[in-house]
């Protein structure tokens, strides 16, 4: 009875009632939708840098990392990748010989990381053989095969089937050089990795440099999970503990701390988003309770009047504000949904953004994402605010005695 | 089973320069069964004598003591309790709750006693179909003329069978048709079901009607008169 009156009261003033859902609605749309933007941008982010760049975890030899020397090998590989073979997380790993060095052609040259791959385990790890948008991913058979990404090919002048020279010092710290024959050109999400990158066959460079191994091994992981490291730091402690000392092995997160912040920012960023429509909707319905309580006072006033206890009055009036905050998250967060669907299948084409937000690896189409749990975050969030703003009107009225809350005429 | 004042007090104002005494010095009382008029000009202190006795109004001084309990002395929710138990009360403006129709309207207070739904519903209807409103149950009070809505409010007043109704100026917004009907039911019931009714009023048709008459002037009782 309590709430079927708690209902009716909420739309005895049907207009102030349906202004307040719809500001609430439409607030919420826009907060989830950005909350949505703001999670695909960064999540699009940080899956491009895990899947380009990081993979989940790397090994190298420790001091490789700040003085990538070609004599910095790892140590005992065959340790590492045979305990790979073992964790059954682990989907696949590639090892990688990696040089800084020189590419050039007939007009010009450019410093480039040279990655040595073989050329299966490198396009499990990574995206790279999907990646190449003209010609094709490194070849088993012919001589010297090289693929660049378009970008080095426009800078470089070259075209399918060119010849380039790839320099770089060997283990004698001798300049070595030889020719290659460009065999595809590539694309990725971000710039400056197409900038700085070529890729060789791991077998040509070492016979190149004069000395085996490798310089670095990428393991990718069967981890959906991209806003945490947990799996990676399991499987990075499981090689720490077999290998050598000289190696150093670490999570994505080590690798690239700054996808770390990213995460870290993301809930207060969204929390920060939310909060200030949870406010500003917060004093809006402090505002019509405030009003639609007094301006009852004297119906309340005959409530206690004819027996109901202060704490039902109270109920009642908890009830209606709860109800109308049920009723707004709910709408905002239904039509929010929906919309949300919508941009999954159509996408949000950043257009020209997408120029200046490549350098950071994000891709031109974005896809918001929403997780179940922040619709249930902000669902709870808002009734609670409903709930905390009624109970200023909510004491004032109980304060008065019946006769005084009879004895106000509106 | 009664009501009893003595020296029962109301100031307003008090500690300012113009204090109001509304009601000065009353000894009172009221047996069970009674049919009472309060009588009186505008400004007199009928409502605030009501409101005091009803236990919606604290004295300022004095005691009212119905069925041996000081009310004045109970708390809050000892009081609300108390009311909702024993005190029927109707007002000039009848004061319905707008969103619930006639029948939801006198349930609401059934049920506040805790009764079974099914206990709220006979009774209600029950009490609606004696005070002629049977064919309007399912009406809110909008839909009802101020005589009909009155006698909702009677309806709801009497539904937790209550020994007391004070009932301050209930024909003051109804017809002379109303009136009678109204006055008709509230007689009926005071002779069949021995609950007490408390009326204030200035108008004469009601007074005639009345068994006991007490006059109020200026906060005090200048006649009590049996008719
Ligand atoms: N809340 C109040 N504050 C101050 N004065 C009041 C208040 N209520 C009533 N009064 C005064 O008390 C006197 C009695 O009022 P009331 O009991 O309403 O008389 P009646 O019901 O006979 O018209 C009047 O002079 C009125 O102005
Ligand atoms: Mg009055």
């Amino acid at each position: 009875m309590l709430i079927k009156l708690a209902w009716r009261n909420l739309w005895r003033n049907k207009l102030r009632t349906a202004i307040m859902l719809s500001a609430m609605a439409f607030g919420l749309i826009g907060v989830v939708t950005m909350i949505g933007f703001m999670n695909g941008m960064y999540g699009n982010m940080i899956d491009n840098a895990i899947s380009w760049q990081t993979s989940h975890v790397q090994v190298h030899h420790q001091d490789f990392v700040d003085n990538p020397e070609t004599t910095l090998a790892i140590v005992e590989p065959e340790l590492i990748t045979a305990e790979l073979d073992k964790i059954s997380e682990v989907i696949a790993w590639s090892e990688r010989f990696i040089v800084d060095g020189m590419v050039a052609s007939a007009r010009s040259s450019r410093g480039v990381r040279v990655n040595g791959v073989d050329i299966d385990a490198e396009a499990r790890v990574t995206p790279i053989a999907s990646s190449v948008k003209e010609g094709s991913w490194l070849p088993a058979e012919g001589r010297h095969p090289v693929v660049v990404s378009l970008k080095t090919a426009q800078r470089l002048r070259l075209k399918l089937g060119s010849k380039v020279v790839i320099t770089f010092s060997n283990a004698e710290k001798d300049v070595t050089g030889a020719a290659f024959r460009v065999s595809g050109f590539f694309s990725t999400p971000s710039s400056n990795f197409d900038d700085g990158n070529i890729y060789v066959r791991r077998t040509d460079l070492m016979a190149m440099a004069g000395i085996d191994g490798s310089h670095e091994i990428a393991v990718l992981l069967d981890d959906k999970n991209k806003m945490s490291n947990a799996l990676a730091i399991s499987v990075r402690d499981k090689i720490r503990l077999i290998t050598s000392s000289e190696n150093s092995v670490r999570d994505w997160q080590q690798i690239q701390p700054m996808l770390a912040s990213i995460i870290a920012q993301m809930g207060p960023s969204n929390a920060i988003l939310l909060g200030i429509f949870v406010l500003a909707m917060g004093f809006g319905v402090v505002n019509i309770m405030l009003m639609s309580v007094f301006e009852r006072t004297r119906e309340f006033g005959v409530l206690m009047a004819v027996g109901m206890q202060k704490h039902k009055v109270f109920a009642l009036i908890i009830f209606e504000t709860s109800l109308l905050g049920v009723t707004g998250a709910t709408l905002g967060l239904m039509s929010s949904l929906g919309l949300i669907e919508l941009l999954q299948i159509t996408g949000i084409p950043l257009g020209n953004m997408a120029e200046g937000l490549g350098a950071f690896g994000v891709d031109t189409t974005l896809y918001p994402q929403v997780a179940a749990s922040e619709y249930r975050y902000i669902f709870i969030t808002v009734v609670l605010v409903c709930v905390l703003a009624a109970l200023y009107p909510a004491r004032q009225i109980l304060k008065q005695r019946p006769v005084d809350a009879m004895a106000e005429k509106h | 089973m009664s009501i009893q004042t003595t020296q029962l007090r109301k100031t307003y104002n008090q500690d300012t320069d113009f204090p109001v005494h509304a009601v000065k010095q009353l000894d009172l009382s009221i047996e069970q069964g009674e049919f009472v008029a309060v009588m009186g000009p505008s400004g007199s202190g009928k409502t605030t004598l009501l409101n005091m006795i009803g236990g919606i109004d604290i004295p300022s001084a004095g005691t009212v003591i119905i069925d041996g309990i000081d009310i004045c002395a109970l708390k809050d929710k000892a009081l609300i309790a108390f009311r909702r138990d024993n005190i029927g009360f109707i007002f000039q403006d009848y004061s319905l709750l707008p969103v619930l129709t006639a029948l939801e309207n006198v349930e609401f207070v059934m049920q506040l006693q805790g009764h079974s739904e099914k206990e709220c519903r006979e009774r209600a209807i029950t009490l609606l179909d004696q005070v002629g409103l049977g064919e309007q149950l399912h009406k809110i009070p909008s839909k009802l003329s101020g005589g009909q809505q009155q006698r909702v409010a009677v309806a709801r007043a009497l539904a937790p069978s209550p020994r007391f109704v004070m009932a301050d100026e209930p024909t003051a917004n109804l017809d002379a048709k109303s009136t009678a009907e109204l006055l008709d039911i509230m007689q009926q019931l005071n002779e069949k079901e021995g609950t007490t009714f408390i009326f204030s009023t200035h108008d004469p048709r009601v007074i005639k009607r009345a068994r006991r008459v007490i006059v109020f002037e200026d906060g005090q009782l200048t006649e009590d008169r049996a008719q």
